[in-house]
């Protein structure tokens, strides 16, 4: 018997399949609301033709990489592959992403408390920032999206706010 | 007061202030088993005296003839290149950086070159690359401003390939920074008014962006308080050495709080400003402080009330209602550029339609305030902003700033 035992941080395995079912529908939602919403298309459109960013819970947690693929914006599930990938949001610890992910605490807030590491052109990882906060918008309700958002926006037409959700649910949850 | 739930704080400079300051460095390099720096300047700097002064004080204990004096106004890749092969070649075992921002800049991305022997900088760059502390670095800063002799940051830009690298590490911390009025005591009014005025807005801006702490906020309002005190005095009589050391002392304060809890709007128009006309970085700092308080104020009130007791002290902070407070904070800092504007005879601007180049022609015309609107969503400095901001919030915030009226805070979009 050895004296000397290895102590194992916890793995939190309800944590991490919640942050890797979270990552999981997330990535399909932006790919959703890049088809469906305006703002998010154009900030896309602006961006470089194999643009690719990834978003994901260190040291080896759960990850997710959307690319740009012939001028759409895809899901490209957990791994990059050859990619070159140009912006690497990444939160630092599998209770972090749980606070993120669960929305109880907004990107800029988590960078503000040095959970949240950006990596990456300045630019374009302001870019995915942008993105992601209209994502939030559609996916949540109202009351938990302006926690996350810093300014839940106002002046949406009912198009965009009733229409684009549906659209954005309906495509998340069939992948299209 | 807003407690976060979670902060970092820190700055393990030590800070060498006095009015031979600089008499204490052959100790600190000795200290450090140093005895021969590469001293790094910029041609200004050197042609104002000041690299004399440095060299005086240190001659008879350490090697003080090794001077480069080529730092470009704006960093650069090939000059940071050159110097780490002149430190190489030369044996040397510190650095001695002499100058503002872009001296800083480039002697931190020497550093970085001759401790980790890198051939290709852009490795390094990017939060995280640094693992280990580099050669022994002091800073002497020549101007009350950057803050940058006590910040972890540093951009250098590579003009071949068109590319701005950034570094973050505690790493890049100078090991000293020294603090001496006599590095600072030729600086012109002009440059002393706006350079004074970039020191404020970084006190102000960590007093009241989303990463401000307890100990930030320590840093920020003792740095407030010197500033607003020693500012119109330095600018009205350059040579008062007690005011110069004063001001060396809150620009260092400000430094310490902004690198800890970063900054705003101010900022993030000012580098788009800054980048897109060439106007000089405080001087965009002098004229976007009111507007940056008006801005985030629905959101951060109480705070910005708290900068009215360092500034205008404890009886106009008691005789002033508390929902006017923060408001009176706002006409102080335009007061205090309207001062710095008579001062300097017309020479510091108090909003962009009055800045003009050498020739008298303006900087900032107005068809070009949708191009900086557009920028400065580019700057990362939006991230640490209470108040989101777009484009069309950019430029409502420009329009007035190059008018010079105040921001009709009914029309600022909340959320
Ligand atoms: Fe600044």
């Amino acid at each position: 018997m050895s004296i000397v035992k290895d102590i194992q941080s916890g793995r939190k395995p309800l944590k991490r399949a919640y942050v890797g079912i979270f990552l999981w529908f997330t990535g399909r939602a932006i790919q959703a609301t890049a088809r469906v919403d305006q703002e998010v298309k154009k900030e896309f459109d602006n961006l470089p033709d194999d643009f690719t960013f990834s978003l994901g819970c260190l040291p080896d947690g759960p990850c997710m990489v959307i690319g740009k693929e012939k001028g759409k914006v895809k899901y490209l599930g957990s791994n990059p592959g050859k990619r070159h990938v140009h912006v690497r949001l990444a939160i630092k610890s599998v209770d972090a992403a749980f606070l993120i992910l669960s929305f109880q605490e907004g990107t800029a807030v988590a960078t503000t408390r040095n959970r949240l590491i950006t990596d990456g052109e300045v630019p374009y990882a302001l870019a995915v920032i942008r993105i992601l906060d209209i994502v939030e918008v559609y996916l949540l309700p109202k009351i938990i999206a302006s926690l996350a958002v810093k300014r839940y926006p106002k002046g949406w037409s009912i198009g965009r706010k009733l229409g684009g959700r549906i659209g954005v649910y309906t495509r998340t949850l069939l992948g299209i | 007061m807003l407690l976060p739930d979670y902060y970092e704080f820190c700055c393990r400079v030590k800070i060498v202030a006095g009015h031979d300051a600089l008499e204490k460095i052959p100790d600190l390099l000795i200290e450090r088993g140093a005895k021969k720096p590469l001293i790094i300047t910029d041609k200004g700097v050197a042609g104002a005296g000041l690299i004399d002064i440095v060299t005086r004080a240190l001659r008879d204990r350490v090697f003080a003839d090794l001077i480069a004096d080529n730092v470009p106004p704006d960093s650069d890749l090939r000059v940071v290149n050159q110097l780490a092969g002149l430190y190489h070649d030369n044996a040397c075992d510190a650095i001695i950086a002499v100058g503002g921002g872009s001296v800083m800049d480039t002697a931190k991305g020497v550093n970085i070159v001759v401790s980790e022997n890198a051939t290709d900088l852009m490795a390094f760059s990017g939060v995280g690359a640094l693992k280990r502390p580099l050669k022994p670095l002091i800073a002497v800063p020549t101007t009350a401003g950057t803050g940058s002799e006590v910040t972890q940051v540093a951009v250098i830009k590579d003009h071949e390939k068109h590319l701005k690298m950034a570094f973050g590490s505690y790493f890049l911390l100078p090991d000293i920074s020294v603090l001496d009025s006599r590095m600072t005591m030729t600086m012109p009014p002009f440059i002393t008014a706006m350079t004074g005025m970039d020191a404020m807005s970084h006190a102000v801006e960590a007093y009241y962006c989303l990463q401000k702490n307890p100990l930030s906020d320590a840093h920020a309002l003792a740095a407030v308080n010197m500033i607003y005190q020693y500012l119109p005095i330095v600018a009205k009589n350059p040579a008062d050495q007690d005011a110069r050391l004063s001001m060396a002392v809150g620009a260092c304060l400000a430094g310490i709080a902004f690198s800890n809890s970063m900054v705003g709007l101010v900022h993030n128009l000012g580098h788009a400003t800054g980048s897109v006309c060439g106007v000089p970085h405080g001087m965009c700092m002098a004229i976007m402080l009111p507007y940056g308080l008006e801005y985030n104020m629905h959101k951060r009130e109480d705070a910005m009330a708290g900068l009215l007791l360092p500034m205008a002290g404890e009886a106009v902070y008691r005789d002033t209602p508390p929902a006017q407070r923060a408001a009176k904070v706002v006409s102080l800092i335009r007061q205090l550029n309207a001062d710095l504007n008579t001062i300097t005879g017309g020479r510091h601007a108090r909003f962009f339609q009055e800045v003009r180049d050498r020739d008298g022609k303006p900087m900032v015309p107005r068809e070009v305030l949708p191009e900086i609107a557009r920028a400065a969503l580019s700057d990362g400095a939006s991230i640490y902003n209470p108040e989101d901001t777009d484009y069309d919030d950019n430029l409502m915030v420009l329009e007035a700033a190059w008018e010079g009226k105040p921001l009709d805070r009914n029309k600022v979009k909340k959320g």
